[in-house]
C-alpha cells in the first residue's frame, strides 16, 4: 500500500506541475465564457443596418376611398430602416447611386394572391435574415390592416391576436415545486457532456503514461520493486485525482465568477416570488415567473436555484469517478499493448464506440428523459454515466438509480481485474504483435 | 549459507517451455555468471528472482527461506531493456526508484549525491534525462540500480550500451560491489567479460541448466591435454605419432605449434623437441570460456 502512494505521489504531481495542466485550470471556465460569450459579441456587432426604401404602390388601383395599406407602417429596428417614398424611378435611382441598399416595391393585381412585391437591390443583395423579416412585416400589416378594416377591430385587440399569451405553470403534485424543463435539460446536457469529455481525456492519459512506460522500458525496472497491479492501480488512482483536481479548480473559479456577477447584478438572485391564483375558489401557489418584473436571467438563476443539488452534484461524482475508472482501467490495458511498431488502434475503437453511443444519443435521452431508450442507455454500465447524468436533472426513479449503481459497480470490478491481467502480461512483451486470440488465452491463465 | 538458490524451477507459457526443473546455487559474495544462448530462458529466470513472474512449480530460496515480496528491497536489477522517464529531472526519477526500493527520502537523497560526486556528474542534478546522452542515462541507471545497497545485484547485459572507457568504469564499480560484500548476478554473451569477474556460472540451454561450476574448474574439465610450443623458427618438427599437431604457425623470429598429447607424456615431448630445437615457452592451453559455451551449446543439440 505504502509504494502504491508513492507511485500515486509520482504520476499526480507530474501531471499537475505540467504547463498544460495549469494553463487548462484557468483558460478552460474562461474558454467555456468567451465560447457563450463571443458568438453573441459577432452576432451585434457583425451586420450594418439596411437602408431599404418602400415604394407603395397599392392605393392607385384601389378606389378613392382607400389608403396607402403598408406606407409608414413598417417597424424599423437594428438590422432594417425602413424609408418611404411615392416615386418607383426616383427610389429606384437612389438604389443605383448606392444610397440605400434596397428598394421594395408593393403593387396589387387582380390576380389570385392580389399583393405581389419586389425588392429590388443593387450592389449586395440583402441577407436572408433582411428578407424574411421584410416579407413577414408585409405579411402581418396585410393581416393587421384586413383585420382593421374588414372586421373592425380596434388596435388593442389586434395586438393581443398577433401576440396571444397565456400563462403556463408545470409544477410537481408531490413535492409542490415548479419545474424548470428548460434549464434541467442543458445541466443535464453540460453534466453528461463534462462526464464524456473527461473520460476520454483522463482516460487516453492513462493509456499514454502506460504505454510511455512499456516503450520507454522503466517498466521492467519498476516491476522488480511493486507488483504491476499497484502500478496500474496507481496511475488510475492519481489520474483520477488529477482529474478531480481540475475539476475542483473550475468549479473554484466557476463559483468565483458567479458570485462576482451577484455583487454587481443582485437583483438576478432575488428569489422567485409566490403568486397565488384562485381558480374556482382553489388557490395555487405558484413562482411568479412570466410577471413583467422577473427577466430571463433571472428565470434562469431561479432554474439553477430550484435544482437538486445534492443529489446532481453527488451522482454527477460517482458517475464520473465510475465512468472514468470504467474506461481508464480499459485504455490502461490498451496502452499495455501499444510497442513502438504496434499502435492500439484495433483496440481502442471497440472501447470508445459505447461512448460515441452515448454521445449521439443523448438528444433523444434529452427529448424523453424518462423513456425506455433513457432508461436502457442510463442503465448500461457503458452508456450509464453520460445518460444518466442527463435524467437526473428531472428525477429518476430510486430502484433504476439503484440497478445503474449497483451494475456500475460490479462491471468497474471485473474491468479493472481484466484490465490489470491484461496488463501485467503484455507490459513484458515485446516485439510481437499481439492479437485477440492471445489476449483471450492470458485471460484464462490462473497465474500469469 | 547460499543467498539464492531455485529447486526444480519450471516455467511454462503458452506455447513453450521456457524453463524445466532448472536448480542452481549463488554463493554469498561472487560474481555469478548467468550464460546461454538467446530464448534459453535466461530472462525468465531473472524476472522470477525479481518476482515479476511466479514459477508454475518449484521452489526459489532467498538466504534459504521462500523468497518473499519484502525481498525486493534487497535485490536492485538492472535489464537488459532498460530505461528512464525522458521527461523527468534524473535526481527526482532516481529518488522515486530509491523510494519504491523502501528507501527514505532524506537516506535516498543522501546517497544519491554521494554517486553523483563519485562519478563527478553533480551538474546533471536537475537536468531531464532527455537532455543527456545514451551513455549518462546508462550510468544514472547504474546508480538507481545500487542505490538501495542491495545483498543481490542482477546485471542482465550491463556493458550493452557503455563506450569501452565507461565499461572499464562500470566493470570496475561492479567488483568493488562484490568486494564490498554484495553478491552479483551477472547475464551476458560477452565470454571475455565472463572470463575477467565471474568466480562461478550457470549455462542455461533450451530451458535447463546444462553447466554449473567454477569458472576455472569448468576450464580444466574441458581442457584436452593440448600444449602450446613455441621455438626458434623451424620448418617443422618431427614428432613420435602418439603426438599430434593441431596447428602450426609461423613468424618473423619463432614457430607456434599446438599439440595434443596423452596423459602423462609432456617431459617426452620436450625432450623430444630439444633434439632438434631450442624450447622458447611450454605452456597448456586451456579452452575459452567462448569455445566451452559454443561446444556445450552444440552438444546439448
Amino acid at each position: 500500500m505504502n509504494k502504491t502512494k508513492i507511485i500515486i505521489k509520482r504520476e499526480y504531481l507530474s501531471r499537475v506541475r505540467k504547463k498544460s495542466f495549469v494553463v487548462m485550470t484557468i483558460l478552460g471556465p474562461l474558454m467555456i465564457c468567451a465560447l457563450l460569450v463571443v458568438p453573441v459579441l459577432l452576432q451585434q456587432t457583425g451586420e450594418s443596418r439596411s437602408e431599404i426604401i418602400v415604394v407603395d404602390a397599392t392605393a392607385e388601383r384601389l378606389d378613392d376611398k382607400s389608403v396607402a395599406i403598408f406606407k409608414n407602417k413598417f417597424k424599423s429596428d437594428d438590422a432594417v430602416h425602413y424609408t418611404y417614398s411615392d416615386d418607383i424611378e426616383a427610389a429606384q435611382k437612389i438604389l443605383k447611386d448606392n444610397s440605400c441598399d434596397a428598394v421594395l416595391e408593393i403593387v396589387s393585381t387582380s390576380d389570385n394572391p392580389p399583393i405581389k412585391s419586389f425588392l429590388y437591390y443593387g450592389e449586395n443583395e440583402p441577407g436572408l435574415k433582411v428578407q424574411e423579416q421584410t416579407k413577414n412585416q408585409i405579411l402581418n400589416i396585410l393581416r393587421n390592416s384586413i383585420l382593421q378594416y374588414d372586421y373592425g377591430m380596434n388596435e388593442k385587440q389586434i395586438e393581443w391576436i398577433n401576440n396571444p399569451t397565456i400563462d403556463f405553470y408545470t409544477k410537481n403534485i408531490l413535492t409542490g415545486e415548479s419545474s424548470f424543463n428548460e434549464i434541467k435539460t442543458i445541466l443535464g446536457a453540460v453534466g453528461g457532456f463534462l462526464i464524456y469529455m473527461f473520460i476520454f481525456i483522463f482516460g487516453s492519459m492513462v493509456m499514454k503514461g502506460v504505454s510511455e512506460e512499456k516503450t520507454n522500458r522503466i517498466v521492467e525496472v519498476l516491476v522488480s520493486s511493486v507488483k504491476p497491479v499497484q502500478l496500474l492501480m496507481g496511475k488510475l488512482i492519481a489520474i483520477a485525482l488529477v482529474g478531480l483536481t481540475q475539476f475542483a479548480m473550475w468549479v473554484v473559479l466557476t463559483v468565483g465568477i458567479i458570485s462576482f456577477v451577484q455583487a454587481a447584478s443582485p437583483e438576478l438572485f432575488a428569489p422567485a416570488e409566490q403568486e397565488q391564483i384562485t381558480v374556482n375558489e382553489r388557490v395555487i401557489t405558484v413562482d411568479k415567473l412570466n410577471s413583467v418584473e422577473s427577466s430571463e436571467a433571472n428565470e434562469l438563476m431561479q432554474g439553477l436555484m430550484a435544482i437538486n443539488y445534492p443529489l446532481v452534484i453527488g451522482m454527477f461524482l460517482f458517475f464520473f469517478i465510475a465512468g472514468y475508472f470504467l474506461y481508464a482501467s480499459l485504455f490502461g490495458a490498451i496502452g499495455s499493448l501499444i510497442d513502438i511498431d504496434t499502435d492500439g488502434q484495433q483496440f481502442t475503437l471497440p472501447v470508445t464506440i459505447p461512448m460515441i453511443i452515448a454521445i449521439v444519443s443523448l438528444p433523444m435521452v434529452m427529448e424523453n428523459p424518462s423513456g425506455s431508450a433513457a432508461f436502457w442507455l442510463s442503465v448500461i454500465p457503458f452508456t450509464s454515466p453520460v445518460a444518466m447524468m442527463v435524467r437526473i436533472p428531472f428525477g429518476v426513479p430510486v430502484w433504476q438509480l439503484a440497478i445503474s449503481v449497483g451494475l456500475m459497480i460490479v462491471t468497474i470490478v471485473l474491468c479493472v481485474a481484466i484490465a490489470a491481467k491484461i496488463y501485467k502480461t503484455a507490459i513484458l512483451m515485446y516485439g510481437k504483435k499481439i492479437t485477440y486470440n492471445e489476449i483471450w488465452k492470458w485471460l484464462r491463465y490462473k497465474n500469469a | 549459507m547460499s543467498i539464492l538458490e531455485t529447486i526444480e524451477v519450471s516455467k511454462r507459457y503458452s506455447n513453450h517451455l521456457a524453463l524445466d526443473k532448472v536448480s542452481m546455487k549463488v554463493e554469498q559474495g561472487e560474481v555469478f555468471g548467468l550464460l546461454g544462448p538467446n530464448g534459453a530462458g535466461k530472462t525468465t529466470l531473472i524476472r522470477m528472482i525479481n518476482q515479476i513472474t511466479a514459477p508454475d512449480s518449484g521452489k526459489i530460496l532467498f538466504f534459504d527461506h521462500p523468497i518473499r515480496e519484502s525481498d525486493t528491497t534487497n535485490i536492485g536489477y538492472m535489464p537488459e531493456e532498460r530505461g528512464l522517464y525522458k521527461k523527468m529531472k534524473v535526481s527526482e526519477q532516481a529518488m522515486y526508484l530509491a523510494e519504491l526500493k523502501g528507501l527514505e527520502p532524506k537516506e535516498a537523497k543522501r546517497k544519491l549525491e554521494y554517486w553523483f560526486e563519485k562519478f563527478e556528474i553533480t551538474s546533471w542534478w536537475d537536468k531531464k534525462l532527455e537532455e543527456l546522452s545514451k551513455g549518462m542515462a546508462q550510468k544514472i541507471q547504474f546508480i538507481t540500480t545500487i542505490l538501495h545497497e542491495p545483498k543481490l545485484l542482477i546485471f542482465d547485459e550491463p556493458f550493452s550500451g557503455f563506450d569501452p572507457v565507461n565499461a572499464e568504469l562500470l566493470k570496475q564499480e561492479i567488483l568493488s560491489l562484490r568486494n564490498n560484500g554484495a553478491t552479483i548476478i551477472f547475464s551476458t554473451h560477452n565470454m571475455a567479460s565472463v572470463e575477467e569477474i565471474c568466480d562461478r556460472i550457470v549455462l542455461i540451454n533450451k530451458a535447463k541448466n546444462i553447466l554449473e561450476g567454477r569458472v576455472e574448474q569448468i576450464k580444466q574439465s574441458f581442457c584436452e591435454n593440448i600444449f602450446e610450443i613455441i621455438t626458434p623458427k623451424t620448418e617443422m618438427l618431427n614428432l613420435s605419432r602418439e603426438y599430434e599437431i593441431i596447428e602450426q604457425q609461423t613468424t618473423d623470429r619463432n614457430s607456434i605449434f599446438k599439440i595434443k598429447i596423452p596423459q602423462g607424456k609432456n617431459a617426452e615431448l620436450i625432450s623430444e623437441v630439444m633434439k632438434q630445437t631450442d624450447l622458447l615457452s611450454y605452456r597448456e592451453v586451456l579452452p575459452s570460456m567462448n569455445e566451452i559455451f559454443i561446444k556445450t551449446v552444440k552438444s546439448n543439440e
